[in-house]
């Protein structure tokens, strides 16, 4: 075994672990990370199965399909984060307004 | 019937212009609500001094969550009408009768001050007038209506506008929002000529290329998931 090869699994387990001991979520959620991380270790110990799938896609080399494929689901990562945000905002004005207009009264009740 | 019309003005550290707004402001005599959201500059302290109602945001939100917390205001205090107006000395208070009246007589739902209708603004910046060009069809494109002018603060609503009308859109995209709220409600609409002052300080509060960018991106998702 290579030396990026055992670097690679470490820090593929290391993820895997940290997930499980501080993000509590559901059971659905552990599976699928788990089957993510342990398609991410089979590649690193067989890189040959990268480059026969690239091949068969039309891909130069294994490490390139892997980029490209990369480069997607980190697209549509950033635009689920924004979505995310959007509503993280929404409720965060829905809460300022409530304290906002709660004051307000308190103090006009209060002068009279 | 004066105090039960509400102008509603959302302010965002404007402590150079507020005092002599809010004073030209009172004298309509009408209902002000000064919206504070979360300014940093003494701008609240200025607010208070004056014979207004004044809501804090306890941090800062954007231009429409603000002129949203000001309606839920009015609409607490039973308004029969509400005039969405900016701090920054750009609009008249002058224009705020002729806003109204359309409103008084029963006409109309929701009225939209113009820049460019006849009687309206005659001196507009040259990259203004472009860029206010591009927006209405943007606007168009996004919700079916066509104005004269776009992002014009100056608007008013009736009652039942101010029951449909629920602003998610904490942000400057608020302004085509409240296009897309008229339509999908069926309200009814109208355009009255208003004057815009084109002051070096408004100039330099207004809004950026960048700024344009990101009300059309968060136009975009807003018209993906909701």
């Amino acid at each position: 075994m290579k030396l990026t090869q055992l670097i690679l699994i470490v820090g593929l387990l290391a993820i895997l672990v940290s997930y499980f001991r501080w993000f509590r979520s559901a059971v659905m959620d552990k599976l699928l990370v788990a089957v993510i991380l342990a398609a991410g270790i089979f590649m690193v110990v067989f890189p040959d199965l990268t480059n026969r799938l690239a091949a068969t896609l039309g891909v130069g080399r294994g490490a390139d399909l892997v980029f490209y494929l990369f480069i997607v689901g980190f697209c549509y990562l950033i635009l689920m984060l924004y979505a995310k945000i959007r509503k993280l905002e929404q409720q965060l004005a829905e809460l300022a307004r409530k304290q906002a207009l709660h004051d307000v009264q308190t103090q006009s009740t209060g002068k009279s | 019937m004066h105090s039960s019309v509400f102008i509603v003005i959302p302010v965002y550290n404007e402590a150079p212009v507020i005092a002599q707004t809010l004073h030209q402001a009172v004298q309509t005599g009408y209902s002000i609500v000064v919206v504070d959201d979360g300014s940093t500059d003494g701008t609240t302290d200025i607010v208070r001094s004056f014979p207004v109602h004044c809501i804090v945001h306890p941090v800062n939100l954007g231009q429409g969550a603000a002129l949203q917390t000001g309606m839920e205001f009015a609409k607490l205090h039973r308004a029969q009408a509400v005039v969405h107006f900016d701090a920054d000395g750009q609009h008249r208070t002058a224009d705020v009768d002729k806003l109204l009246s359309p409103i008084l007589q029963g006409k109309c739902d929701v009225v939209f001050g113009s820049r460019f209708l006849q009687g309206g603004t005659g001196k507009i910046p040259r990259a203004k007038r472009m860029s206010l060009q591009l927006a209405r069809y943007v606007n168009w494109m996004f919700t079916g209506i066509l104005l004269s002018d776009a992002h014009n603060g100056l608007r008013a609503l009736n009652r039942r506008a101010l029951e449909e009308i629920q602003l998610s859109e904490s942000r400057m995209s608020h302004a085509t929002e409240i296009l897309w709220i008229v339509r999908d409600k069926g309200l009814s609409y109208t355009e009255v000529p208003v004057t815009i002052e084109y002051t070096a300080y408004s100039m330099h509060k207004g809004q950026s290329l960048w700024n344009s960018i990101n009300i059309i991106f968060d136009l975009l998702f807003k018209k993906i998931n909701r």
